[in-house]
């Protein structure tokens, strides 16, 4: 009897499976068929998604997608002449949404590095950043170096967690990868981690923003600079036209507008330039 | 669309730990949750409406919040205030623990409440008193009864287990997430996640089938 109920059970399980693949090539194929003929009949909406998880690059206000990010997209899409429609989507479905063609690009603080290159394409740099250390005030934490032997809570999948992971090992049982950077630092505060790694962005913001938690950033020479891109599907034409977009805004002042809009600061626009 | 075995081969260790830490988070679930919930269930059926309202109050929250929820709840806020620091193995079972004794408890009161009244009346009438009754012909009948909607429950108590994720406890699906972040692949973390899953559950219930074949013939 029992025996006999297995066979069965195990097909089953492989029909689910197959049914699963069969899914997810074929409905990514009819959503890139649609997004062309539509692309054709009017070549305005271009569909952005990001993770609105990442103030104040990007981040939700009362139920909207608002950020540096977004703006920065407006701009630039406008600049090339489409409009767009910003999703939030989540950071793993970016991927998937990019990859299958169901997006037309991604805007989400993305870093650019040669790992994602061989997947996507990317537009040129239009962000610099550098990773931080956020400790509570009073910390024996002073470098990177220090970091070691102590908890860090760092958000899954972002750059905080590659320098983590190349300062500690891969997986390392001291990293906790928490869903984001909210959650990361909610440990901290709660005296499971020693310090957050994270966009200097992202932290200084929630420095800023908790005065009362009396937090100290750290800045450590050994973390490398990063840029951020807009992400294409490899292949796209667009970014050829958004690049050229980027720098016109780079040039007549449509950027250090957004940037100061936000930050409150001057961009180094000839450090962009440069990565170019 | 290539797959790529050769990640999944790469966090075969990782997923190794973290489904004999799931199997560990499910059993102190299981086994905590039914303790608790067969007192809680127990305590809801009490006459006194007063001294049954701490049971209902309980039964209420952790059926009517969801587990996500409590999960956060007791890591950032019940486990810190005990131990002065974060402990995501720890907060996993707290918070499975607490919310399958709610359900336990539902499970343990409609099985008691589902054997004839006529079988306590005839019972009392044998001369054996209420706890007499209770132990020996209420009771053993109703725990058959209550074996599937338990083994449902535990499958339950499996699965939700990788809510845990989120709070870092390295189980199965901490692992198909670091997974997912590091190569921005889902398929293979996923779908690998599913089918350690299956296995487990189909397993389980492979177990209480053969539980229930013997409490019926025996």
């Amino acid at each position: 009897m029992k025996k006999k109920k297995w066979l069965p059970m195990l097909s089953l399980m492989f029909v689910f499976a197959l049914f699963l693949t069969a899914c997810g090539s074929s409905s990514s194929q009819e959503s890139s068929g649609e997004a062309e003929t539509e692309e054709k009949e009017e070549k305005k909406t271009l569909r952005v998604v990001t993770d609105a998880a990442y103030a104040p690059m990007e981040y939700q206000d009362k139920g909207e997608v608002v950020g540096f990010d977004i703006d920065f997209v407006k701009a630039v899409a406008k600049e090339a002449g489409y409009e767009v429609k910003v999703d939030h989507v989540g950071w793993d479905p970016i991927f998937v949404e990019i990859e299958g063609e169901r997006a037309d690009l991604a805007v989400s603080s993305i870093t650019i590095n040669d790992e994602r290159k061989q997947s996507y394409d990317f537009s040129v740099p239009y962000f610099q950043s550098t990773n931080k250390i956020l400790t509570p005030e009073g910390s024996d934490i002073k470098s990177a170096e220090d970091l070691k032997g102590k908890k860090v809570a760092v958000q899954n999948g972002t750059t905080g967690q590659a320098a983590m992971d190349a300062l500690l090992g891969k997986n390392h049982k001291d990293i906790k990868k928490f869903e984001d950077n909210n959650l990361a630092i909610m440990e901290m505060e709660s005296g499971g981690a020693a310090a957050v790694v994270a966009d200097n962005v992202v932290v200084e913001e929630y420095a800023k923003n908790n005065p009362d938690k009396k937090l100290t950033v750290i800045e450590d020479a050994d973390f490398d600079s990063e840029f951020y891109g807009l992400l294409f599907p490899k292949g796209s034409d667009l970014p050829e036209e958004f690049n050229k977009a980027i720098n016109s805004i780079l040039d007549d002042g449509t950027y250090t507008e957004i940037y100061k809009k936000w930050f409150g600061t001057e961009p180094n626009i000839d450090v962009l330039k440069e990565q170019q | 669309m290539d797959f790529r075995f050769d990640i999944i081969a790469e966090y075969t260790p990782f997923l190794v730990k973290g489904t004999l830490l799931t199997i560990g988070l499910s059993i102190a679930g299981i086994l905590i949750g039914t303790v608790l919930g067969l007192l809680i269930g127990l305590g809801k059926l009490v006459n006194n409406k007063l001294a049954a309202f701490p049971f209902n109050l309980y039964i209420t929250f952790f059926r009517g919040t969801p587990l996500f929820v409590q999960i956060l709840l007791v890591h950032f806020g019940v486990v810190p205030l005990f131990m002065g620091e974060t402990n995501a193995i720890i907060a996993a079972i707290i918070a499975l623990s607490l919310n399958a004794a709610a359900y336990i408890a539902e499970i343990f009161r409609a099985g008691i409440q589902s054997i004839d009244r006529g079988q306590m009346e005839a019972a009392r009438s044998l001369g054996m008193n209420q706890r007499q009754a209770m132990r020996y012909v209420i009771l053993p009948q109703a725990f058959k009864r209550m074996i599937p909607p338990l083994g449902n429950e535990f499958i339950v108590l499996i699965k939700e287990s990788s809510l845990a994720a989120v709070i870092t406890a390295p189980e199965i699906m901490y692992w198909g997430r670091a997974m997912a972040g590091q190569y921005y692949k889902v398929w293979e973390p996923y779908l690998t996640a599913a089918l350690i899953y299956l296995i487990l559950t189909i397993s389980l219930s492979f177990l209480l089938n053969r539980l229930e074949r013997r409490l019926n013939t025996g």
